[in-house]
């Protein structure tokens, strides 16, 4: 990428600041999400999430999905955490407060659709990284909840621009990041690095966002850039892309993001992916229903 | 192979929801999923529990748990289990049964392998139905290759070997004469293009179709027969191979392997799993579909 388009998407980033809908709570928190546990207290998080009502009441309404494990609807933050794990209740905040960060209408590409990847995308890195013992699985969950921030960058700071790459990826059936490329000369993950830079998010995070689309650049941080290249494969190949058919064949074991999670991780061989394919099946509907309840009802498409 | 005749499934009624259902049955999944390699989908478990149903009254077995014991501890554990398998199977036939096979077929396989024979004359596509049944499966691969006679297959011989244990069948199978539960997936578009109507509730395949295909009885474990078989292109082997223990399965797998071309394709029931029984295969993904994948000659040579 050229040195002026990444101070365009920069200067065009800066935008985003302007954005009134980001919840208070959203900063704070990602900063909290990206310290140890161990240095996060309980009490830190439940205050701060009792500064704003609807993100703690959307919080446990989420916590409340059959993907979180829980049978029934947690009634308090700290319940939660005492159910769940503050690691999990972070990353559920994280998604409420991500969900109200953003504009829901007019988007070029389908706010619900985008979610549904992302959350997608989020799911599978978490259960990935928990069949792999990995040590994170809620890092995992947060890279793969973030991964295409970009996009919407892109929608915001970029509409007519990436409304002709979508249009373009939509009618050739190609990857959007291809059709980005070639329209744009740059991609989401440019858009989404900017913002990632802007906010100070963690570096591991950061990276995903910039290489999930171009591993061999990753550096510190490969196996979780890898590890979300294969989630955001996995989900564009079953129902969880975004909207629109690609004309693609994936051989996730062939990947080379799949030679380096198993260097890290040797379980990787023993894992059965056909059935992690029909599991994954099986969560697609809940996945559906936790956007619902995130977003509340089916925004308008342009 | 032939299951049950489609009529059958007819009479299969859901009878229990998903939240009523018995936790025993995920068990009986999970063993299902272990011996056979179909694994029955949340939405789908009441279908499993309805077939478990009807072993239990004819078994005399009062409770689900009490089945459990025919299926995972008694003696005739394993003559239980095919029981149990054939009923979880009935019904599953019927003409276009996947809508994401055929996508991927026609939009990503068949202009691969049209790409690699260039050069290649005659131009000749072999496809394989094993396992053919009643022949819904081999009738819904011959419409869409006369789909694509004009574009992608113009100036192409198609043959599609449709071949079955079961002599009843193979006759059914000739006379393409289909009711309204095998057609109920069929585009109308299809129905009036390649269907002559028999009464009012049948459609007869046109001739056209019938002539791309060669239906024949033919035994899966006959190894003296395997080699007729070589020089396949697509091989499609729908829920036929539970009915085989481990050794013959793989047996049969691997004479699929080598009777498929180099870059050829094989694939089973949407629901089916090859797990870890032939590790020459890739497995691939496309969107909503898996396939194995015989590499290329030049890719396995890389």
């Amino acid at each position: 990428m050229i040195a002026s388009v990444a101070a365009t998407i920069r200067e065009r980033v800066q935008y985003i600041e302007t954005t009134p809908t980001i919840p208070a709570v959203f900063l704070p928190l990602l900063k909290l999400l990206s310290n140890s546990t161990e240095e996060v207290q309980v009490d830190e998080v439940v205050r701060l999430v009792s500064y704003d009502n609807s993100i703690a009441a959307q919080c446990l309404r989420v916590a409340g999905s059959p993907l979180f494990g829980m049978v029934q609807r947690p009634q308090s933050i700290k319940g939660a955490i005492i159910s769940l794990g503050l690691r999990r209740v972070e990353t559920i905040l994280l998604t409420c407060c991500l969900g109200q960060a953003f504009p829901t209408k007019k988007w070029v590409l389908d706010p619900v659709v985008f979610w549904r990847h992302s959350l997608g995308c989020a799911m599978v890195c978490q259960r990935f990284s928990e069949k792999l013992a990995a040590a994170d699985a809620e890092k995992a969950y947060m890279a793969g909840l973030l991964h295409d921030i970009g996009l919407m960058v892109n929608c915001l700071v970029f509409p007519k621009e990436f409304a002709v790459a979508m249009q373009r990826a939509c009618q050739e059936e190609i990857p959007l990041d291809e059709a980005e490329q070639a329209t744009m000369g740059f991609t989401h993950c440019d858009t989404g690095r900017a913002l990632a830079e802007k906010w100070k998010l963690a570096d591991d995070i950061t990276e995903v966002i910039a290489y999930h689309h171009g591993l061999e650049q990753s550096q510190a941080s490969q196996p979780l850039v890898a590890l979300v290249h294969l989630g955001d494969l996995f989900c564009r190949m079953r129902g969880l892309g975004y909207g629109y058919y690609e004309r693609h064949k994936v051989d996730l074991i062939a990947d080379p993001a799949w030679a380096i999670l198993l260097k890290e991780h040797r379980d990787l061989e023993g894992v059965d992916l056909v059935r992690f394919t029909f599991e994954l099946d099986d969560a697609v509907d809940e996945i559906h229903a936790l956007v619902s309840t995130v977003f509340g009802s089916t925004p308008v498409r342009t | 192979m032939t299951i049950a005749p489609p009529t059958a499934a007819a009479s299969v009624v859901p009878t229990k929801s998903r939240e009523a259902l018995d936790p025993v049955y995920r068990q009986i999944r999970d063993l299902v999923y272990k011996v056979s390699g179909i694994y029955k989908a949340e939405d789908k478990l009441y279908l499993l529990a309805d077939g478990c149903g009807r072993r239990m009254k004819h078994l005399g077995a009062c409770t689900a748990r009490e089945y459990w014991g025919h299926l995972s501890g008694q003696p005739g554990r394993e003559g239980e289990l095919r029981n149990l398998l054939n009923e979880v199977t009935i019904g599953e036939t019927c003409l276009f049964r996947s809508p994401p096979q055929l996508d991927a077929l026609r939009k990503v396989i068949l202009p691969e392998i049209v790409g690699g024979k260039i050069m290649q004359v005659p131009k000749r596509l072999r496809i394989w139905s094993a396992g053919c049944s009643t022949g819904e499966e081999s009738y819904t691969l011959a419409m869409n290759m006369l789909e694509e006679s004009e574009r992608l297959l113009k100036g192409w011989t198609v043959e599609i070997l449709a071949t079955d244990l079961n002599d009843h069948s193979v006759e059914t199978a000739k006379a393409g004469i289909y009711g309204d539960y095998a057609l109920r997936s069929t585009p109308d578009h299809f129905k009036r293009k390649y269907f002559s109507m028999v009464d009012e509730k049948r459609l007869r395949v046109c001739a056209d179709v019938k002539k791309l295909i060669t239906f024949s009885r033919l035994n899966l474990q006959d190894d003296s027969k395997m080699p007729i078989m070589k020089g396949m292109d697509l091989i499609f082997c729908c829920n036929v191979l539970i009915y085989f223990d481990g050794p013959s399965k793989s047996k049969v797998i691997e004479h699929f392997f080598r009777n498929l071309n180099f870059g050829g394709y094989f694939f089973l029931g949407t629901s089916e799993s090859l797990m870890k029984l032939n590790d020459k295969f890739h497995l691939v993904h496309f969107p909503g579909a898996i396939a194995y994948w015989k590499p290329s000659l030049k890719s396995s040579q890389l």
